[in-house]
């Protein structure tokens, strides 16, 4: 069984290595450092204490908020997915993502206290 | 007219125009023998039209009866009437009235007669109590004594019912002093009329002194007089029944009272009544005329009391030795004082009576006082009747000693009877009793009960800040959040994002710096400004970041990664 899963998993990181084009590949490393962020942030309220409460929500908000917007543009940008947007130009989609990590940013600067 | 007056009145006609009609119009009759001139006369009879005011037909009629001079009454009525639809207000219409009672009786006053009943209809009742114009005190006396006058110059009855007059006194003589001259004289007025007119005459009674009857004093005085104080000799003053207020039993019935010096009074003590309140009621006749004439008082009788019976003991508490009895009589003191400790009880009895009759009294008021005489303390008991009216009074010393905080010692005790109905309060000092407290329990200085001592004071308890974790530990975690960052660095790298395709142009330019002002401002944000001004910067910042962008896309050069590069920048303000 772990053999199978295994092989699965190898198969899936040689067709990741060779298919995806090098733009989805720098999103995807920005995403895992979002995610790593987000991750290590829970882990000291977890450990710690939740003092001062409005600070953790705010940083992590920020994480969760960041990964959604990328997750937008990768999916915008993918030219696999072109047929789906074709009124939105990968230019318009990282407009669009910018703009929204203004807002976003100006909620959690105003929340982070 | 005074004498003085007359003179002056006779360069009348010297005078202006205006101030003739007001001297004349409040002479009496006798003033018809002073010379007026025929320019004078004719001015009077012009002012009497539609186009005067109320109160200026009101002086000039007035001036012109006064002087005896012929008047056409039917003019002054249409004038009245044509007036009183002009100015619909409450004062008009009662100078009106007043002008009508001051016409000849053949006149068609039946118009005038009608607006009593409006005027009427228009008084405002207070709480079913008073009843006045909104206008005022003034308007609603004036009003009551144009009413009389006119109804009694054409003899027919006001359309004023019982309560209505009964209210309409209420408010008039509710002051007992007035804001100006035209006001007392309304009062005034008013008052003459309601005592001297044809048809209501409202009745007071009242009481002389307290409402009060005892054997010293047996008989119950009322004045009963009009609204001027007059005493109405004339009236038949019966008292129609008379009840005690708390058992509802009647006393009296058709009881006639006795004048003698202008007041009515009765023997009601002869009625032998118990002491208590008693209510009456009494009813006023003799006079058709009279108003609220059916009155109801609360009366109170009192009485003297005797204390009979007093009997003080030491009662052993296992009762092995039998109770020692000592009997004291009012007002003097018992000579031996008593001793009571933890094992026996002391104790009272006695009976409280009416000194006439005899009859068992519970008065409001029967307490026990003991006093300390060395320490000033003082404890008050209450003393119970039983089922007999026997008053007992029992003192058990173990029970009691925290309200003698366990002083042991010579105390006086004190007998307080009280009550309203009784003309002669006791404070009786019975007897000397020594007790006996447990002697450990008693505090080493005796100190005054302190209540109106300022209290100790409550610090303030400021919030207590939360627990941080130590430094060390936050900077752990502070490294450790950024240390992705790094990661996606060398990721980037290995990825080959290029920051080759860099072209220098004045847009992107504009672009790269109007993002990174933008990250700027977050973090000046986060230090120093609010919302507002961020918003007021970021639209500056943003428009022109947005205006480089768009000259970028139309030039579509390769900026993408390195503006996602520098974009993942921003995410520095995570703590």
């Amino acid at each position: 069984m772990s053999n199978s899963v295994f092989s699965v998993i190898s198969r899936f990181v040689e067709e990741y290595r060779s298919s995806t084009p090098n733009k989805l590949k720098v999103i995807d490393a920005y995403l895992l450092y979002i995610l790593l962020t987000g991750v290590f942030q829970f882990l000291y309220c977890v450990l710690v204490g939740t003092f001062p409460f409005n600070s953790f929500l705010s940083g992590f908000i920020s994480c969760v908020g960041s990964f959604i917007l990328a997750v937008c543009l990768r999916i915008q940008i993918n030219p696999q997915n072109k047929r789906d947007f074709l009124t939105v130009s990968p230019e318009r989609a990282f407009a669009d993502f910018l703009f929204a990590h203004t807002v976003l940013h100006l909620v959690v600067v105003n929340f982070v206290g | 007219c005074f004498y003085a007056f007359v003179e002056d009145l006779c360069s009348l006609n010297q005078c202006k125009r205006e101030q003739r009609c007001v001297f004349v119009t409040f002479c009496p009759n006798s003033c018809q023998s002073i010379p007026v001139s025929n320019d004078t006369r004719d001015l009077l009879l012009a002012t009497v039209s539609e186009d005067s005011t109320a109160s200026q037909i009101h002086q000039s009629v007035s001036a012109l009866s006064a002087l005896g001079l012929p008047l056409a009454s039917q003019e002054v009525v249409s004038a009245l009437k044509a007036r009183i639809s002009k100015e619909d207000n409450v004062l008009a219409i009662i100078l009106a009235l007043l002008t009508a009672s001051r016409l000849s009786q053949q006149a068609e006053l039946g118009d005038i007669l009608e607006e009593i009943e409006d005027l009427a209809a228009r008084l405002d009742d207070l709480g079913g109590v008073y009843l006045q114009f909104e206008e005022g005190l003034e308007a609603t006396a004036l009003f009551v004594s144009a009413a009389y006058s006119l109804s009694d110059h054409v003899d027919m009855e006001p359309p004023l019912k019982e309560d209505q007059v009964i209210q309409l006194v209420n408010s008039i003589f509710s002051k007992k002093s007035w804001d100006s001259l035209s006001e007392a004289f309304s009062v005034a007025s008013a008052a003459a009329s309601l005592s001297n007119n044809h048809f209501h005459v409202p009745v007071i009674v009242s009481a002389q002194g307290p409402a009060a009857v005892s054997h010293s004093h047996p008989f119950l005085r009322l004045q009963v007089t009009d609204v001027l104080c007059q005493p109405l000799s004339s009236a038949s003053v019966l008292a129609e029944s008379a009840s005690a207020v708390s058992s509802k039993s009647a006393v009296l019935s058709q009881a006639l009272f006795t004048l003698r010096d202008g007041v009515f009074e009765l023997n009601f003590m002869a009625s032998q009544p118990a002491s208590g309140y008693y209510q009456f009621s009494v009813a006023i006749a003799g006079d058709s005329r009279f108003v609220a004439n059916h009155v109801e008082l609360k009366v109170k009788v009192s009485t003297r009391v005797a204390i009979n019976n007093m009997d003080l003991s030491v009662v052993d508490k296992d009762q092995s030795i039998g109770p020692k009895t000592t009997r004291v009589e009012y007002p003097t003191k018992a000579k031996a004082s008593f001793m009571a400790d933890g094992h026996q009880n002391f104790a009272m009895t006695f009976q409280l009576v009416d000194e006439t009759t005899g009859v068992e009294l519970t008065p409001h008021q029967t307490f026990v006082r003991l006093h300390n005489q060395k320490t000033g303390q003082e404890v008050v008991f209450v003393a119970e009747p039983d089922s007999k009216n026997l008053y007992k009074f029992e003192l058990d010393t173990a029970e009691r000693k925290t309200e003698f905080d366990s002083i042991s010692g010579t105390y006086a005790l004190y007998l307080m009877v009280g009550d309203a109905t009784l003309e002669n309060p006791i404070l009786w000092n019975v007897a000397d009793v020594v007790l006996k407290f447990l002697d450990e329990e008693a505090p080493g200085t005796i100190q005054a009960k302190t209540l109106y001592v300022p209290k100790p004071e409550i610090p303030h308890l400021f919030r207590e800040p939360e627990k941080k974790p130590p430094t060390a530990v936050s900077n752990t975690f502070t490294a450790l959040v950024l240390s992705p960052f790094l990661l996606l660095l060398i990721l980037w790298f290995k990825l080959g994002a290029n920051i080759s395709n860099f072209t220098l142009s004045p847009s992107t330019i504009l672009f790269h710096i109007g993002h990174a002002a933008t990250l700027g401002l977050m973090y000046v944000y986060w230090t120093h400004l609010n919302m507002f001004q961020t918003l007021k910067y970021l639209a500056i910042i943003g428009s022109l970041t947005f205006l480089a962008g768009n000259r970028m896309l139309a030039q579509k050069a390769k900026w993408f990664p390195l503006h996602f590069l520098s974009f993942g920048t921003r995410l520095i303000s995570q703590i």
